[in-house]
């Protein structure tokens, strides 16, 4: 008889348990740092989608109805902030959701000197295009919008807040040891002049105090004789030896800049899923590489 | 027995007579009561809606307007406050904001902005079509869906607030994406939209062709270091499509931008007073309200009528009785020689007056039976009545 009840209570304990573990917190996110961010704090209390293609730049990507429905059905909604992810002013979406995870340091966003603004009339308002939004590249930011991931979490969810401080306090050092790897290999040579291909590296350099400037290129399309040109008048005051790319460069890019005098390093923003590896290997990757570039 | 039956045989051989009497007396007990039934169930539908607004933030002014147009979208729009209201609550981690922006009105019916939240908040469902998803999009309440006979795939033209304001905004035309359930409330009656579709009626959001990047030169009034400024001949769209909802944007901050109101959801009780705490100080320059508190107020005021229709009632009711009795008196007069003929038959005075009397029971029988039938009528159709007759 004791047996008998103690099966049954087994049972009973096990499907209950099954049915808690089912019900994981939907997650969607604008990239995938914060989708990364959000699957090591959740665990397996979440479940986490980035639908953007892995084709796209998700800072630009318009997801259609059926994927903006699917983001208002959402239990949490991630934002990254400073601009990040232009659709979100373009669509209806549940406030109570969102969070934007970069709220707590827009005093430390980045203007983009280089961009082009509008008005209408001499003295209207600008129109929003000159914040720079991969903030994630300065680490110690990164940790901050990974904090602010594991409180909407524990907030959504108490009973699990223990485990998802544990799991937030892992990926915070990691990204502390990332930060602190950056900053000791830009102290070895404060002033190294070094050029971005593409204006993505604002809070690296911010972040880092890295004497770094960008031009416009794609690492997958050469490019043109004006580009060549601007690049040229950049060398003449701004004498870097190192290029950063977002992705692996043309041949002929690299070669011809090699000719210039300019190695070719890849640093990723990574603001999409990796073909291999994950958030975490291709920042490390890219500290890697940019240690090289300080040689 | 013999009384009540001889009551009943005379009552059935004067029907006119009867009926006259049931009727007047009925309608006496019916008419006060049931104006009571109603009144109750009026308060309460009106109240309903204010006591299932827990918090409202406005501009300093006044807080009926503020209540009126929140809550009933009345066309009458108070003193606007700025997005940073909405933002201001957020913070304190107290409540959720629910922005709201009642201003414009589409052929006569008004556009409300507002986020997302609003349709959970208010348990709003869809019953035909998707709620809101991209700027442009509107859903319409299930009034408003039926009297201008529109559903999902249909379009809506705002109106524009000045009929002389020529060098206005022009109307933006919304597409219908979807139909909400029935209500019973001025959510039926209203036109929803994103707050960011309100700005964009507003003209503080537009599209327009990319002047940083055209050759049309024409559209350019001056080229500086980092900033391109466009001249009036520039063309704003007018409608939001799939084709040009990337060149739709906001100018400086939307945190700015105007609406009309905030409800205040709070997670809790403590939440709620700690946050009307907030709003408490002497250079306050918004308003926090209890919707529930304003509106009573005002029904108590409005209700106050209920007296003077009792009085009334009252004395017409009064004056009803008198004319009972006094055809009751008349009729016993009538009935002289027929009451004479019953005493000489043997019958005595007590069982001539417990005959009257008998008839007089079962006409106020009659009475009560029809009274509670009608009253019961009313009572369960009370709501139905209310909506149709006074709120709409």
């Amino acid at each position: 008889m004791k047996l008998t009840r103690l099966l049954i209570l087994l049972v009973f304990l096990a499907i209950a348990t099954q049915t808690f573990a089912a019900k994981r917190l939907s997650i969607y996110t604008v990239n995938y740092p914060l989708a990364y961010f959000a699957e090591r704090i959740g665990g397996d209390q979440v479940t986490v989608t980035f639908p953007a293609p892995e084709d796209v730049d998700p800072a630009y990507w318009m997801p259609d109805q059926k994927t903006i429905t699917a983001y208002q059905q959402a239990d949490l909604i991630l934002l990254n902030g400073a601009n990040y992810a232009k659709w979100v002013d373009k669509v209806s979406l549940p406030r109570s959701k969102m969070v934007d995870t970069s709220s707590k340091f827009k005093d430390r966003y980045v203007n983009i000197s280089e961009a082009t603004t509008h008005t209408h009339g001499a003295s209207g308002a600008h129109a929003h295009e000159s914040l720079a939004f991969t903030t994630w590249l300065d680490f110690s930011l990164a940790r901050l919008q990974a904090e602010s991931i594991y409180i909407a979490l524990a907030r959504k969810r108490p009973m699990a807040e223990m485990a998802f401080k544990r799991n937030f306090q892992a990926l915070a050092d990691d990204l502390e040891r990332l930060d602190t790897r950056i900053r000791a290999i830009v102290a070895r040579d404060p002033g190294r002049a070094l050029l971005g291909s593409h204006p993505v590296y604002d809070y690296l350099k911010h972040g880092y105090g890295m004497n770094l400037r960008s031009v416009h290129w794609e690492p997958d399309q050469a490019p043109s004789m004006s580009q060549w040109n601007d690049l040229k008048q950049i060398l003449e005051e701004h004498r870097a030896e190192v290029m950063l790319w977002e992705g692996e460069p043309l041949a002929d890019s690299a070669a011809r800049l090699k000719e210039k005098g300019l190695g070719s390093k890849v640093f990723s923003p990574c603001g999409n899923r990796p073909e291999d590896g994950d958030f975490l290997s291709v920042m490390q990757q890219n500290a890697t590489n940019l240690e090289q570039a300080f040689r | 027995m013999n009384s009540l039956y001889l009551a009943w045989q005379y009552i059935r051989f004067n029907k006119f007579k009867t009926i006259i009497l049931v009727a007047s007396i009925t309608l006496i007990a019916v008419l006060p009561l049931s104006l009571e039934i109603l009144l109750a169930e009026s308060e309460r539908q009106l109240l309903n809606r204010a006591e299932s607004t827990p918090l409202l933030i406005g501009a300093k002014g006044s807080a009926l307007d503020l209540a009126m147009n929140s809550l009933y979208f009345d066309d009458e729009v108070p003193e606007l406050l700025t997005m940073a209201a909405a933002d201001r609550v957020y913070d304190t981690d107290l409540a959720l904001p629910i922005p709201l922006y009642a201003r414009f009105q589409t052929r006569g019916h008004p556009i409300v902005g507002t986020t997302f939240d609003y349709f959970d908040f208010r348990k709003l469902k869809i019953a035909k079509g998707q709620p809101l998803t991209m700027l442009g999009d509107c859903v319409l309440g299930a009034k408003v869906a039926a009297e201008l006979e529109l559903g999902p795939g249909d379009s809506l033209v705002s109106s524009p607030e000045n009929l002389f304001d020529l060098a206005g905004v022009y109307p933006l035309k919304m597409k219908v994406v979807g139909v909400l359930t029935p209500n019973h409330s001025a959510d039926d009656l209203a036109v929803f939209v994103d707050i960011k579709t309100a700005w964009i009626i507003q003209g503080l959001g537009h599209g327009h062709q990319d002047v940083t990047r055209t050759r049309d030169s024409s559209v350019i009034l001056k080229r500086s270091e980092g900033n391109v400024a466009a001249n009036a001949k520039l063309f704003h769209y007018t409608e939001i499509t799939d084709e040009n909802l990337d060149g739709f944007h906001f100018h400086g901050d939307t945190s700015i931008y105007p609406v009309s109101a905030v409800i205040a959801v709070p997670y809790d009780d403590k939440s709620g007073t700690l946050l009307r705490g907030r709003y408490l100080e002497g250079d306050e320059s918004q308003l926090i309200i209890l919707p529930a508190e304003v509106i009573d107020g005002l029904l108590q005021n409005i209700f106050r009528i209920r007296n003077v229709l009792d009085a009334v009632i009252a004395l017409v009711g009064l004056a009803t009785l008198l004319a009972i009795v006094l055809v009751f008196t008349l009729s016993l007069r009538l009935r002289q020689r027929e009451i004479q003929t019953i005493f000489k038959l043997g019958c005595r005075k007590a069982t001539i007056s417990r005959m009257m009397m008998a008839e007089i029971v079962l006409i106020l029988m009659f009475c009560a039976v029809l009274s509670s039938a009608a009253l019961g009528v009313i009572d369960s159709n009370a709501e139905e009545l209310v909506r149709r007759l006074f709120i709409g």
